[in-house]
C-alpha cells in the first residue's frame, strides 16, 4: 500500500451466517476507512448487522469475505488494542466498582501493581464514581454500571473503542445525561470511537460521522459528515437547533424506509 | 398499637399473608409456624407412642429415641461410626468435586471435551447407584475403596453436568470482556468463567454433598461393619427400632448441620449477592 496510513480499513467485508436453517447474509460487501480520533456512528434498523460489523473490527466475529485492516494490522481477534462495550453484562458482580475497573489494567505486564492502582483510580474519578468505589455492581444504578464499563475499557488504554448499543437499556434521562459524559470523556481522550445505536437523536448528538446501513443484509447507504452539517460545541442546546432537527428528520426519513424494506424480511439478528 | 400515629400498614390479621399465592415474605410469622409445625410433630408423636395407639416396635417414643442415641454414644462407640461416615462422604465428595469442577468447565469451553464426554456422561449417569454395588464389591471387595468409589459414582457423573451448566450459564459477554482485555483461555477460565460460576457452582456441591449421604447409607447396608448405615442395619437385626430412629436422626442433624455451614459460607463468600 502507499500514500498516508489509515487507521482503520475495512475493505469488502461480507458476512454470513449458517445455521441449521441456511445460510443468513447479514453483511454484504462493504468498505470503509475511519480515520483516527473520529467518532463514527453506525446507524441502522434493527437486526441489520451493524453490531457484527462492529463486532468483526473488535475480532469478535470473523468476516466471511474481505479483511479489516487495523493501523496496518490485520484484526484477527480479540486483543487489548480494540475496547469493547456491551449492552449488558458489562460489569463483573463478584467486583466492586474499582476492582472493575482495575479489570481493565489486569492483563498488562508493562506497568506494576503500584501503577495500575493510579491508573485505575484516575478513570474512576474520570466517570465520576470516586464515592462508589467499593460497592458491588448490584448496588449501583443501571448508568453507573455503563460508567464503570467505559472506565475499565479506557483503563486498558485500546487503540479505538468500539461500543455496541452501550446506552440501550438505560431510560431516556440518564442516557442523555451519559452521552454528555461520554462526549466530555472524549474531550479528555481523543480515543477513535466506534458507536453503534439505532436511535437516531443519540447518533446525530454524538457522532463526527455516521454511516447508514441499510437492512439486512447491511451495505452502507449513507455517509454523513455531522460535523459538516452541525459545526460547533456538541451541546443540549444545540439539539434544539433547526440544522440538528433537519438531520435528525433525514435520518428518521431514509431509517423509516429500510425498515419497511427489512420487515418483509425474517426477523432476527 | 403503642403509636396509632405511625406510618405502619394495620397488622390485620398478618398469617393470611402466609396463603395468598407469591405473597411478600414474613420472616417473623413463617419462623413461629415452622416452630409450631416442628413442636406439633413432636407432641403427636409423642401422644401416639405413650398412649399405645402405635405399638413401640413400629415407633418408638421420642424418649425412647433420646435414649437408645445415649446408649449408643455411652457403650456403643456411636461416635466413630459417625466419623466413618463422615469420612466416606467427604473423600468421596472431594475427589468427585476436584475431578468434576475442571473437566465440567472444560466440558462446557471446549466442543472436543463436550463430544467426547457428554454421551458417555449422559449414559452413566441414568445408571441406578445401587445397581452398580454389586459391581464394586466385584472390583473392589468390601473395604473403604469400594464404599467410596460408589459415592464418588453416585456423584461425579451427576456433578459435572451441573458444573458445565454453571459454566455454561456465564453471559458470553463476560468472556469476550476479558478477551477484549487481552486475557488468554487459561485466564478466561480462572479469572472470568469461575468466579462467575462460583455461586451457582458451590449451591451444586451443596446439593450434590446431600446426595453422597443416600448413596453411604446404601454402601453401609449392604457390606460394612462401621458406620452410621451398618448400625441402623445391626440394629433392625435385633429389632431395636429406638436405635434404628437413633442412627437416621444423627444423619438428619448431619445432613442439617452441613447444609446450614455450606448456606452460611456461601452469604460471606458472595456478599455482592445479597
Amino acid at each position: 500500500m502507499i500514500a498516508e496510513k489509515v487507521f482503520l480499513e475495512i475493505s469488502h467485508v461480507s458476512k454470513t451466517f449458517w445455521s441449521g436453517a441456511g445460510a443468513t447474509d447479514v453483511i454484504d460487501d462493504v468498505s470503509l476507512t475511519v480515520d483516527e480520533g473520529d467518532f463514527v456512528v453506525f446507524l441502522g434498523p434493527s437486526g441489520c448487522g451493524k453490531t457484527t460489523l462492529m463486532r468483526m473490527v473488535g475480532g469478535l466475529d470473523e468476516p466471511s469475505a474481505g479483511e479489516i485492516v487495523l493501523e496496518g494490522e490485520r484484526v484477527t481477534g480479540p486483543s487489548r488494542k480494540k475496547g469493547m462495550v456491551f449492552q449488558s453484562y458489562s460489569s463483573f458482580p463478584w467486583l466492586t466498582v474499582f476492582r472493575n475497573i482495575r479489570f481493565g489494567l489486569k492483563y498488562r505486564d508493562d506497568i506494576d501493581a503500584r501503577e495500575k492502582d493510579e491508573i485505575a483510580r484516575h478513570y474512576l474519578d474520570l466517570v465520576g464514581l470516586t464515592s462508589f468505589a467499593d460497592f458491588y455492581i448490584n448496588r449501583i444504578s443501571g448508568g453507573m454500571r455503563q460508567r464503570v464499563a467505559i472506565a475499565r475499557t479506557l483503563a486498558a488504554n485500546p487503540d479505538i473503542l468500539l461500543m455496541d448499543e452501550p446506552f440501550g437499556a438505560l431510560d431516556a434521562q440518564t442516557r442523555e445525561r451519559l452521552q454528555v459524559q461520554l462526549l466530555d470523556i472524549r474531550r479528555v481522550e481523543r480515543k477513535t470511537v466506534i458507536f453503534v445505536t439505532h436511535d437516531v437523536d443519540e447518533a446525530v448528538f454524538l457522532a463526527d460521522r455516521i454511516i447508514v446501513f441499510s437492512a439486512r443484509p447491511a451495505r452502507v447507504i449513507r455517509d454523513i459528515p455531522v460535523a459538516e452539517y452541525l459545526p460547533g460545541e456538541k451541546t443540549l442546546e444545540a439539539r434544539d437547533s433547526k440544522a440538528f432537527f433537519d438531520l435528525r428528520k433525514m435520518l428518521l426519513a431514509i431509517l423509516r424506509d429500510q425498515t419497511e424494506r427489512g420487515e418483509t424480511m425474517v426477523e432476527g439478528e | 398499637m403503642k403509636n396509632p400515629t405511625s406510618r405502619q400498614p394495620p397488622r390485620r390479621r398478618p398469617w393470611r399473608a402466609l396463603f395468598r399465592f407469591r405473597a411478600e415474605a414474613r420472616p417473623d410469622i413463617e419462623l413461629t409456624v415452622a416452630v409450631a409445625a416442628f413442636v406439633s410433630v413432636l407432641v403427636i408423636w409423642t401422644l401416639v407412642t405413650e398412649t399405645g395407639i402405635i405399638a413401640p416396635l413400629f415407633l418408638p417414643s421420642p424418649l425412647a429415641v433420646v435414649e437408645a442415641l445415649w446408649r449408643l454414644f455411652a457403650v456403643g462407640g456411636f461416635i466413630n461410626d459417625i466419623g466413618i461416615s463422615i469420612y466416606r462422604v467427604w473423600a468421596a465428595f472431594v475427589i468427585a468435586a476436584v475431578m468434576a469442577i475442571p473437566l465440567g468447565i472444560l466440558m462446557s469451553s471446549y466442543r472436543i471435551v463436550g463430544a467426547v464426554t457428554e454421551p458417555i456422561i449422559d449414559f452413566i449417569r441414568y445408571l441406578p447407584v445401587p445397581a452398580l454395588v454389586p459391581l464394586t464389591l466385584i472390583w473392589l471387595g468390601i473395604g473403604e475403596l469400594s464404599k467410596i468409589t460408589l459415592l464418588w459414582m453416585g456423584t461425579f457423573f451427576q456433578l459435572i453436568l451441573l458444573i458445565a451448566d454453571d459454566a455454561r450459564r456465564v453471559p458470553h459477554e463476560y468472556i469476550e470482556t476479558g478477551r477484549t482485555l487481552g486475557a488468554r483461555d487459561s485466564q478466561l477460565m480462572r479469572d472470568i468463567l469461575l468466579s462467575a460460576m462460583l455461586p451457582s457452582m458451590v449451591d451444586n456441591l451443596r446439593i450434590t454433598l446431600g446426595w453422597c449421604w443416600t448413596y453411604l447409607i446404601i454402601a453401609e447396608i449392604v457390606a460394612a461393619n462401621s458406620g452410621i448405615g451398618y448400625v441402623i442395619w445391626a440394629a433392625k437385626r435385633y429389632v431395636k427400632t429406638p436405635e434404628v430412629f437413633a442412627g437416621i436422626l444423627a444423619i438428619g442433624v448431619i445432613g442439617l448441620a452441613t447444609d446450614q455451614a455450606i448456606r452460611w459460607l456461601h452469604r460471606r463468600m458472595f456478599p455482592y449477592l445479597g
